[in-house]
């Protein structure tokens, strides 16, 4: 929506401040009269609303910062992002004092705590390294966490007793700091190859695979032409099981070959790359782009029917006589999914259109080459005791240290890819691009870790 | 002498020796672990599958291939182990094959750089001074305000100022290397050899010392574990809160030591853990609570309890006992069975005895046509509570590997932070003639990791040491000419 704007009237300036600063006065506005009329100010969900228009505000900002490099914005963003981060940290607070332990333990309170660090290391790579445009891709982030919370069970549930350990706090919290700090080197190297003048067409083949990757995943659902989701309780607010652990899948009708469609459309792109490469002709790459644009309009479009089908209305299920309803909190994972395919499309055109802007903005490539190095030199102590204090729970509550269940094994082989990673660049002397696509390949894994076991492989670690 | 620590192999024996301590080798085996670990988080394994599941899920034939392949516990099998044994094989060559290297660098540190080695060095400065000593005490002092020891070198030709910080940092990736044994060790040979895992089911009052291995098989431990009671809390919406068991070891007839086990909190008794792992109810009766009234309506109703095979009297001469307890009945030919053992649809079946006319009536609840004779009965029974018999589940464990798996983590903790963020920084200032015949300080440095932030540490060594000299009025125009690089240090 920014962008659109700030296309039609390219650094004007004070312009976009103006309007995010009219429109976030404007929705302030209209939740204090709410608030007003029930009385209660500092509730969680008005804390974490503010935090959501404020990080809205911020994330148009440095959106069109990343656009126009108009350096303004960048002062306006970082005063949106600190108050964001305030009502965020309100927020926690509140959740802490409420629950009486610390914010870890359900994908709500994890989303919450995930949102806090992001826009807290958004401000320390801002302020202490200088990398300003971060905000471009953090901020849209931290949006749809905090969106993605509005639609998650957000009730206090008390903790089962495996979870009541102090070691919960310190395993998870290990977890966050040493995920977030593979975001940022991800980040970084990103940005070390668009310094590092990498053709653009190879950012083309590396989002397409990206969005590839995860229509693939996501059709893993597919189901004769409709679409598996799980079957939603609206009262209880939990997911529908059938016995112990066995979810209930309900099928949305037709909405499978959508998806299908759209995989289409996001691999024609990466085919269109591959022709170019085979063929030599530079030709498909001008169409791939046009694909691109494509596949985004149509990735957007199966997020709306997605949204649309899943509010409302009930479906059939193969393992279950009658309908069953669904909801977006049933799955979560699905509409992050296709939020992110849309975000990384985004972001390609961003760079597609501005990256001589990008290349004036971002700190020199030996700067992001260390950096990148540094923030995996505080990732990697971080994994490893993270695993530690897994391994030494996991021997308290269930008397092993070590079950090879796929989340701690895939926690090992996150490891052993940052190990490898360490090994090259220290005894082999890798540098630069090499050393960006091994902390990319690093976080991909993370984020396999993080996400995809719990959402594809069965097993224990049924938490997160 | 350290060199004697580098074996000295010919032929085969030094090429296989080289191709295991080579990085690359490392690097290969690195990605077969990962390749397999993957195949173990995709294919389903039969240690934490039911076998209902694994056929479900592949066809027999397929099945068949994967457990004779050993896909099917990829993490147990004898070439996943000996792919581990490979990669240690490994980390101990390498760092055999490296330490030689380090180890004379950290006992014999460099301590006056010869010309060549000036050089060559990308971090250095001139600063031009008077006088060798004058110099040398200058830059002494400069090292004094910026908190760095120095040592005065004095050799037969010359005479230089060393001073260095943090050299254990050179031998940190040995100890990361060594903790990574450790945990191996720990895991593969200790826990491997000595490990055992079993489960213990007890209901309280009772004692066992038998433990339940996973493969059907039992244990005998050299004492025994009571348990005094057990139960459950539960939130106000029904979830569970809290699990407990009441433990006690008992060791030739002594009660040796008590305690209340939770999850999370287990009980430890001679390196033998006992977790509480579940918790439920026996298809056992406890405990039968009736409402008993006499049958022709006269007198009153009185409430009883009973155990199995418990007799109770009635009245002077009626007495009722109970002799059956069926969790799950199913009526089949006018018999009763019992169809599980889960407390689903339970009966009771009593005898109530009157000694006057000698009869034995048998009274079922709930009714049975064609079985009871409740109608016969003197009293009617009317159930009012019904309690069967809880049991825990305790896992148990001897891991005596552990302490080696936790020993290992506290030393790469250490080794690590060594290894990122303790910096070996070394400086060397040696008084030397320039090329245009004029006396100057030559001051170097180096540092082994971090080194842009090392090259501002520099220039606040340079500017310290120019400061120093400046009192003297002979080098109030000196300048430093500063020669400096920004990558990679010589050694």
């Amino acid at each position: 929506m920014a962008r659109a704007k700030v296309e039609q009237h390219p650094a004007t300036g004070t312009t976009l401040v103006v309007m995010v600063g009219l429109g976030m006065a404007f929705l302030l506005f209209m939740s204090f009269l709410n608030v007003v009329k029930s009385g209660n100010i500092l509730s969680e969900a008005n804390l974490l609303f503010a935090a959501l228009v404020f990080y809205a505000g911020a994330g148009a900002l440095y959106l069109g910062f990343g656009v126009t490099g108009t350096d303004a914005y960048i002062k306006f963003a970082s005063l949106m992002t600190w108050a964001g981060l305030l009502a965020n940290t309100g927020a926690v607070a509140h959740r802490w004092y409420e629950a009486g332990h610390p914010p870890f333990a359900s994908i709500y309170e994890m989303l919450l705590s995930f949102v806090w660090t992001l826009a807290a290391l958004t401000l320390i790579a801002e302020k202490k390294y200088g990398v300003k445009v971060i905000g471009t891709v953090t901020m849209p982030v931290a949006i749809v966490g905090v969106i993605l919370m509005q639609l998650l069970p957000s009730e206090v549930r008390p903790l089962v007793p495996a979870l009541q350990s102090t070691w919960l706090h310190v395993h998870v919290t290990l977890a966050m700091l040493a995920y977030a700090a593979c975001a940022l080197s991800f980040a970084l190297a990103m940005m070390f190859l668009i310094q590092d003048k990498v053709k653009t067409e190879m950012f083309l083949a590396a989002t397409s695979i990206f969005t590839v990757g995860i229509y693939a995943a996501v059709l893993t659902r597919f189901e004769r032409g409709g679409f598996n989701v799980i079957a939603w309780d609206a009262e209880n607010k939990s997911e529908v099981f059938i016995s112990r652990g066995v979810r209930l899948f309900v099928t949305i009708p037709d909405l499978g070959w959508l998806m299908l469609l759209v995989f289409a459309a996001v691999a024609a792109p990466l085919v269109l790359y591959i022709l170019a490469r085979v063929k030599k002709d530079e030709g498909f790459l001008a169409v791939a782009d046009r694909a691109v644009f494509i596949s985004i309009l149509l990735q957007s479009m199966a997020l709306v029917f997605f949204l649309l089908r899943v509010r409302g209305g009930q479906y059939p299920s193969l393992d279950a006589e009658g309908l069953y309803a669904t909801s977006l909190a049933a799955s979560p994972f699905i509409l992050a999914a296709l939020v992110g395919g849309i975000f990384a499309n985004l972001l390609y055109l961003l760079l597609l259109w501005r990256r001589a802007d990008l290349e004036r903005l971002l700190p020199d490539a030996d700067a992001l080459d260390r950096i990148t190095y540094k923030t995996i030199c505080i990732a990697f102590p971080l994994l490893t005791l993270m695993i530690a204090a897994g391994a030494y729970w996991a021997n308290r509550a269930w008397g092993s240290y070590w079950n090879w269940d796929p989340k701690e094994t895939w926690a090992a082989i996150t490891w052993l890819v940052y190990a490898g990673y360490l090994h090259m660049r220290i005894t082999r002397g890798w540098r630069g691009r090499r050393a960006a696509y091994f902390a990319i390949l690093g976080f991909a894994v993370v984020m396999f870790t993080f996400f995809g076991v719990t959402y594809l492989l069965p097993g224990l670690h049924a938490y997160a | 002498m350290a060199q004697s620590l580098r074996p000295d192999f010919r032929g085969t024996p030094r090429k296989i020796w080289q191709t295991l301590s080579s990085i690359k080798t490392g690097v290969v085996l690195i990605i077969l672990v990962v390749i397999f670990s993957i195949a173990g988080t995709v294919i389903l394994q039969r240690p934490m599958t039911d076998t209902d599941d694994m056929q479900r899920a592949y066809s027999p034939a397929m099945l068949r291939f994967l457990d004779a392949t050993g896909l099917t516990d990829i993490f147990h099998t004898y070439w996943f182990i000996a792919l581990l044994v490979l990669v240690s094989l490994c980390i101990v060559a390498a760092s055999i094959q490296r330490f030689p290297n380090s180890w004379r660098y950290f006992a014999r540190p460099y301590k006056s750089p010869d010309e060549g080695f000036r050089k060559v060095l990308p971090t250095q400065a001139q600063i031009p001074i008077t006088d060798d000593e004058q110099g040398l005490s200058a830059a002494e002092r400069a090292f004094k305000h910026l908190h760095l020891k120095t040592e005065r070198i004095v050799r037969t030709d010359s005479f230089s100022l060393f001073s260095e910080r943090n050299r254990i940092s050179e031998m940190a990736v040995y100890i990361v290397h060594a903790s990574l044994l450790l945990i191996f060790i720990g895991y593969g040979v200790v826990d491997a050899l000595y490990g055992w895992r079993g489960f213990l089911v007890l209901s309280p009052g009772n004692a066992s010392n038998q433990i339940e291995m996973k493969d059907g098989a039992k244990r005998t431990i050299p004492f025994a574990i009571r348990c005094d009671g057990t139960g459950e809390e539960t939130y106000a919406d029904g979830s569970p809160k809290r699990w407990w068991s009441k433990l006690a070891v008992v060791e030739s007839g002594r009660e040796m030591s008590r305690k209340e086990i939770v999850v999370n909190d287990p009980l430890v008794y001679q390196g033998v853990r006992f977790y509480q792992a579940s918790y439920g109810r026996t298809g056992k009766l406890d405990q039968i609570i009736l409402n008993a009234a006499p049958a022709n309506g006269t007198g009153t109703a009185q409430e009883i309890s009973l155990a199995m095979n418990q007799t109770v009297a009635l009245d002077a001469d009626t007495s009722v006992q109970l002799v059956e307890f069926i969790p799950d009945f199913v009526v089949q030919d006018g018999r009763v069975y019992a169809r599980s053992n889960d407390v689903a649809n339970p009966a009771v079946h009593m005898i109530v005895t009157s000694k006057k006319a000698k009869s034995s009536v048998n009274v079922w609840l709930p009714q049975m046509p064609g079985i009871d004779e409740n109608a016969s009965s003197p009293y009617t029974f009317d159930p009012k509570d019904l309690k069967t018999g809880l049991y825990t589940g305790l896992q148990v464990s001897h891991e005596p590997g552990q302490w080696a798996i936790w020993a290992g983590v506290v030393l790469m903790a250490i080794g690590l932070t060594f290894v990122f963020y303790v910096v070996h920084t070394r400086f060397w200032v040696v008084p030397v003639v320039d090329a245009r015949g004029r006396t100057a300080l030559w001051v170097g440095g180096t540092a082994n990791r971090n080194r842009d932030a090392f090259e501002v540490k520099f220039k606040n060594v340079v500017e310290q040491i120019q400061k120093e000299l400046k009192p003297e009025p002979a080098n109030a125009e000196a300048q430093a000419e500063k020669i400096s690089g920004t990558t990679i240090a010589g050694r």
